[in-house]
């Protein structure tokens, strides 16, 4: 009976799979080249930050969190903005590569919250 | 001072490492004045790490910022029940607590324990002393609390939104509820290690599961009471990782707490209980390994610290070393019993057991799936939020319609006649429900109307339950309804603490089914005179207002609301800018009624220069019986886990009767 039960619990974890897909690759800037799949992008903010998230779009770039590569990424997004969005945060957003811009899906943007656990970092300001 | 703290830290190391081998050698060996030795020195780490934390604790209070620790994690200005606070506010510290923590808790359950189960605790003193000794070699050796410097002038102060009183009880609830699976993980090992495999080691560990598991419920809620409240998005829960963190742990030791009464009571799932037991203090490991190490996306971002690899390696050595002695094991812990029918008791809560568990492999998998495809396909893939609602309702929905069954139906054997009779009431008033609901609009969301039928269900089945209860003990002679009542309650405290438990969880339920199935959103840009209408609420923004306040500029716009006709006051949303710390966050506005338990949320999105403010404003039915939910839940936990000297000495006896001769 308990084999029954199991067996039960994984029909039910393969019906999702098979309704519902796997998830959306999370990836850094750098790898977005070429990509035309919806993705979850996570990077770090470049300034200068310019536009309206809600009217026409809010327009910054990413790049990645190591922050070696130069493969920057500009971004157009709506919706609303998370507090501590700003320059040199990381963030992550989903949406997709159009024509050289990554437009993200309304309202996706997390910003990953300065922790009590992290001490802070210099080059946090930049 | 300094000194002295890192002395007691490493007196503290020596005495783990001292309580670990001298305790496993006595116990190995059967020599009683030397697993006195190690038990002593497991008493004697508490005082030590003590010691320890009073140093940090005295230097945060005197501001001394030649402790880097201290210098990092507040400042001069910070009030001081924050900068006690900064105590578990950075990793060090929060490593520090969880030792005092580990070595009190460890200390309490070995002395209140050792009288009627010594042939046990013999081993469980070795096994609280191996976890000891890693959280000591760690506070010691890679992340230590009393590193110095030379002391800046001030220190660099703590995030705006962490200097809440939420903060000051969310971080220490968790840590209560994480080390405490700790103590029946050390009883479960000591009974396989020491081959005493009856049902002692979960009589003298009940009361620390419940209250381990009463602290990890509690601190989440405040966890999610404090997102809703102060972080402005409109939500309460994620599915973030760290989030999932807490909560993973916390659903098997429910599952624990559950099949541990049928251990007690029928001798069944042995090896059952010791898994939940393992598992579930390997997912307390793996929730901080998760929250420390950096390796997936997560909305609570920590420094990628060095002491990742070192929880990986403790992890990877307690599953190991945990199922290796159950497997050794394995032949005494065959059950004497066996399960007689599907339709009984223990059938019930197996059923629940295996969804409850169901559900954390389900969330588990969410959580480590970006990193076993990147490590397989290259590319982490992340799955959002869809696939932890589905399991919620795939396995949350049938756990909450077990929890009305499973109480009532009679052990080993029941009959689909008596099921009828017990069930009838109930079961008429779920349709019942179902129906007034659906005439009511709630079709909108096939789950939540289901879970609107199935709370109706449980609740009435737990109200059957104190009606009958109360009766009886009426007929029993007790003076009043009051009268017997109360003392319904005081002779099983675990049964009816459980009961509100329950309640609870049905509250719970509810109040997650009307917030995300019956919400309502609207967005729009206002100008003052404006107004917007949304689920029979008007709201008119009347005002925008600028005041300065010590530590930040705070920009409200004013909004009167309205529902029908009649006049609901005012209600302000803004942001506040802090100056220091170049930080913005949204001061959301929320109106509660009462009487529904609805609230009406409104973030002041984007606020223009000329006056006019983009809101977002939600509807969110039905959300108040969260927090209600909360106080529920505590009080049926404070029932179930007040002292019952009476009940303690039934299930002594009992465990007596049913498993090998408990000697005492």
């Amino acid at each position: 009976m308990i084999a029954l039960s199991v067996a039960a619990v994984l029909a039910v974890f393969l019906l999702y799979t098979s309704i519902a897909g796997g998830g959306n690759p999370s990836i850094a800037p750098s790898a977005l080249q070429g990509r035309t799949g919806d993705v979850q992008l996570a990077g770090r903010v470049v300034g200068p930050v310019s536009g309206d998230a809600h009217s026409g779009g809010l327009r910054f770039r990413l790049e990645d969190i190591g922050g070696t590569a130069r493969s920057r990424v500009a971004v157009r997004y709506t919706g609303s903005v998370p507090d501590l969005f700003k320059a040199g945060r990381h963030i992550v957003i989903d949406g997709r590569l159009r024509n050289g811009v990554f437009v993200a899906e309304p309202g996706s943007m997390i910003t990953k919250c300065p922790s009590k656990y992290a001490p802070k970092q210099s080059g946090d300001s930049a | 001072m300094p000194e002295l703290g890192r002395a007691a830290l490493v007196v503290t190391l020596g005495l783990a490492v001292y309580a670990l081998l001298a305790g496993a050698a006595a116990a190995h060996l059967g020599r009683r004045r030397l697993a006195q030795s190690a038990q002593n020195a497991l008493i004697a780490a508490f005082f030590t790490t003590a010691i320890a934390s009073v140093v940090l604790v005295a230097a945060l209070l005197r501001h001394d910022f030649s402790f880097t620790y201290v210098a990092r994690t507040t400042s001069e200005a910070l009030p001081t029940p924050y900068t006690i606070s900064a105590f578990w506010g950075g990793q060090e510290g929060s490593l520090l607590l969880w030792l005092l923590v580990l070595t009190g808790f460890g200390a309490a359950a070995v002395r209140l324990n050792r009288r009627w189960a010594r042939d046990l605790i013999v081993w469980v003193v070795p096994v609280f002393a191996a976890v000891a000794t890693f959280f000591s070699f760690l506070v010691v050796a890679v992340a230590s609390p009393f590193v110095t410097q030379a002391a800046p002038s001030d220190g660099a102060g703590m995030t705006p939104s962490l200097q809440n009183p939420y903060m000051l009880a969310h971080p220490p609830l968790l840590y209560l509820g994480y080390v405490g699976l700790t103590v029946p993980f050390a009883f479960a090992l000591g009974a396989l290690l020491s081959g005493r495999l009856d049902e002692r080691w979960l009589i003298a560990t009940r009361r620390w599961t419940l209250f381990a598991w009463t602290a990890l419920g509690i601190g989440q809620l405040l966890g999610a009471h404090w997102a809703y409240v102060e972080v402005g998005w409109g939500g309460y829960y994620a599915w973030d990782p760290v989030e999932n963190a807490a909560l993973m742990p916390w659903l098997v030791a429910t599952a624990f707490l559950h099949s541990v009464m049928i251990q007690e009571r029928r001798g069944m799932l042995r090896v059952w209980n010791v898994l939940l037991v393992i598992l579930a203090f390997s997912l307390s490991l793996f929730g901080t390994f998760l929250t420390r190490s950096g390796v997936v996306n997560s909305i609570h971002s920590f420094t990628q610290s060095s002491i990742g690899p070192w929880f990986l390696a403790f992890i990877g050595v307690t599953v190991a070393v945990s199922l290796g002695l159950v497997f050794w094991r394995l032949p005494q812990l065959r059950s004497p019993t066996k399960l007689e029918s599907p339709i009984s008791r223990e059938a019930a809560f197996l059923y629940n057991n295996l969804l409850l568990l169901a559900l954390c492999l389900a969330i588990l998998w969410g959580v480590v799936y970006p990193m076993l495809s990147e490590a397989i396909r290259g590319e982490a893939i992340v799955l959002g939020r869809s696939y932890y609602d589905f399991f919620l309702r795939a396995f949350g929905l049938p756990l909450l319609l077990l929890m009305g069954i499973g109480p009532l139906i009679a052990w080993r054997r029941a009959s689909l006649r008596s099921l009828a009779t017990t069930f009838r009431w109930p079961t008429l008033t779920a349709l019942g429900a179902g129906v007034v609901l659906l005439v009511l609009g709630a079709g909108s969301s096939v789950p939540g109307l289901v879970a609107y039928t199935f709370a109706a269900f449980v609740g009435a089945t737990i109200v059957m339950e104190f009606v009958r209860g109360t009766r009886a003990r009426k007929a029993l002679g007790a003076a009043s309804w009051p009268g017997a009542f109360s003392s319904l309650m005081a002779r099983n405290r675990r049964r009816y603490g459980g009961y509100v438990v329950h309640a609870s969880i049905v509250l719970l339920a509810i109040g997650v089914a009307g917030s995300s199935a019956f919400d309502s959103v609207a967005e729009a840009k206002l100008s003052q005179g404006q107004s917007l209408a949304i689920s029979g609420y008007t709201l008119v923004y009347k005002s925008l207002d600028e005041r300065q306040s010590a530590n930040a500029t705070e920009i409200r716009a004013t909004l009167g609301v309205s529902r029908e006709s009649d006049d609901l006051g005012t209600l302000e949303a803004g942001k506040n800018a802090y100056t220091i710390e170049e930080q913005v966050s949204n001061e959301v506005g929320i109106r509660s009624d009462k009487l529904t338990g609805e609230d009406l949320f409104v973030i002041a999105e984007q606020i223009y220069p000329d006056g006019s403010v983009i809101f977002r404003v939600f509807v969110k039915p039905l959300v108040n019986l969260i927090w209600l939910a909360g106080l529920v839940f505590l009080l049926g936990s404070l029932v179930t886990l007040w002292p019952d000297r009476r009940e303690q000495r039934r299930l002594v006896a009992r465990a007596g009767e049913v498993g090998l001769p408990a000697t005492r």
